[in-house]
């Protein structure tokens, strides 16, 4: 299953849910040990409390452009893994992985990110050896 | 306080001579940055090669959890009692206390609800007062003392008590608030705490007078605490560079007998690291649900 298609399934899933108005969530939102990988487009990182997150943006095997929202904690938790507040730039292209969310809108927890220049910055709370350039 | 016979050690001078020499060592394993030092949460472990003695009646520096920058978070339930439906976690609750239990809607353990139908006072950023404070989020704690006092400067919200050390009384409990000579004194997030030393290595901490139960929890997963609870807290300084930070909380109001809460061993850390901050804001929080609500929607984030 491409990305793309896997998207296009898991925001249809989303859609069929009724909508509840989020609050700061619990992580049992996750389907955890399920990972999701992510290319995508940057359009928004925000470097804020209670979490940080990453807005991209997925084009799918039928054009559509499909916004993920994938969170992360607190700047001052997951600044050991080498996250920062110009990490992400609008435009430059990312890889993520992510726990989605279990009940298929397109949200997650991000557990890995590789930066346009093949840095790879691990999970949130991870000491700074994560942080290393990829060969 | 009674026994108390510790030299005046203000803010700046405090930490022990020897934590100098860790401070050094420290230097070579730690970026710094511009002078700005960030947490090192990759310290050799404390073995009978590099331990070194505990310095006497000082509870002073800067703590962080020994098993890692996660091990003091607690999102599960309070350390050593988790809410995670064995058990031996089933916590003695009174017919009350198992009310108010179930009319709290957590994020996090057993009983968790979906976002959205919660009522955690954290989500609207009240403070989370004592003892929760000890059960959440727990990461780099700084701890200061003089001759009155002893301080500590949690990292989660910037916030800050204080534990009397100058021989006051500990106030008496009275419906809605404390008495304190005779005099009905308010309820408050962080109670009234005074401490006095055991020996010369164990610190022992007690508080009352905190907010009722309409306005804070025990931890993130809902379980109650009262305006009755007597929390008792116990500092041990184990070696130089570890300390056990535990609590047992009395509270006839919902728990039919005490129980421990946590025993947290902490981590001595450079006292030069520089913190960020880690603060709950009402906009950002805010924000956050906006974007998550649009989403929700279907119609991506604004």
């Amino acid at each position: 299953m491409t990305i793309g298609r896997l998207v296009t399934l898991t925001v249809a899933a989303g859609l069929w849910l009724s909508p509840v108005l989020l609050a700061h969530h619990s992580s049992s939102a996750f389907d955890t040990g399920k990972k999701l990988v992510l290319k995508g487009t940057v359009k928004q990182w925000v470097y804020s409390n209670p979490h940080c997150f990453l807005m991209i943006e997925i084009k799918s095997d039928s054009g559509e452009v499909v916004q993920w929202v994938a969170e992360t904690q607190a700047p001052s938790v997951i600044f050991p893994a080498g996250y920062r507040r110009d990490t992400f730039k609008p435009g430059e292209q990312v890889t993520i992985t992510i726990e989605p969310f279990k009940d298929g809108r397109p949200f997650g927890r991000i557990l890995q990110t590789m930066l346009a220049d093949g840095t790879t910055l691990g999970v949130a709370g991870s000491p700074p050896s994560a942080a290393v350039p990829a060969p | 306080m009674r026994g108390m016979s510790t030299p005046f050690l203000t803010f700046a001078v405090g930490v022990p001579i020897a934590a100098l020499g860790l401070a050094a060592t420290l230097i070579a394993q730690s970026p710094a940055p511009g002078g700005w030092r960030n947490p090192d949460w990759n310290k050799p472990p404390i073995t009978d090669a590099n331990r070194k003695p505990a310095p006497r009646r000082s509870l002073v520096g800067m703590w962080g959890p020994a098993g890692g920058p996660g091990a003091g978070t607690q999102a599960s339930g309070v350390q050593l009692r988790p809410n995670n439906g064995r058990p031996e976690n089933q916590l003695p609750y009174t017919p009350l206390g198992l009310e108010l239990y179930k009319s709290h809607r957590a994020l996090e353990g057993a009983d968790a609800v979906v976002a959205g139908r919660d009522n955690d006072p954290r989500n609207t950023c009240e403070p989370l007062g004592v003892p929760r404070y000890n059960h959440y989020n727990v990461r780099l704690t700084q701890i200061f003392q003089d001759e009155y006092k002893v301080v500590i400067l949690y990292h989660y919200d910037n916030r800050w008590r204080v534990i009397w050390t100058d021989g006051r009384e500990l106030p008496t409990i009275a419906d809605g608030g404390v008495l304190i000579g005779g005099e009905l004194r308010e309820q408050r997030f962080f109670g009234y705490s005074v401490g006095r030393w055991v020996d010369d290595y164990t610190f022992v901490a007690q508080t009352v007078g905190t907010m009722p139960e309409d306005r804070v929890w025990l931890d993130s997963t809902g379980r109650p605490i009262s305006d009755k609870v007597v929390v008792t807290e116990t500092f041990r300084r184990v070696d130089h560079d570890t300390l056990v930070w535990s609590e047992t909380i009395e509270d006839p109001k919902v728990y039919t007998k005490p129980w421990e809460t946590m025993r947290l061993p902490m981590r001595l850390h450079d006292p030069r690291t520089d913190l960020m901050e880690y603060y709950c804001s009402p906009s950002e929080q805010d924000n956050y649900n906006k974007i998550f609500e649009g989403t929700a929607k279907g119609k991506g984030a604004q």
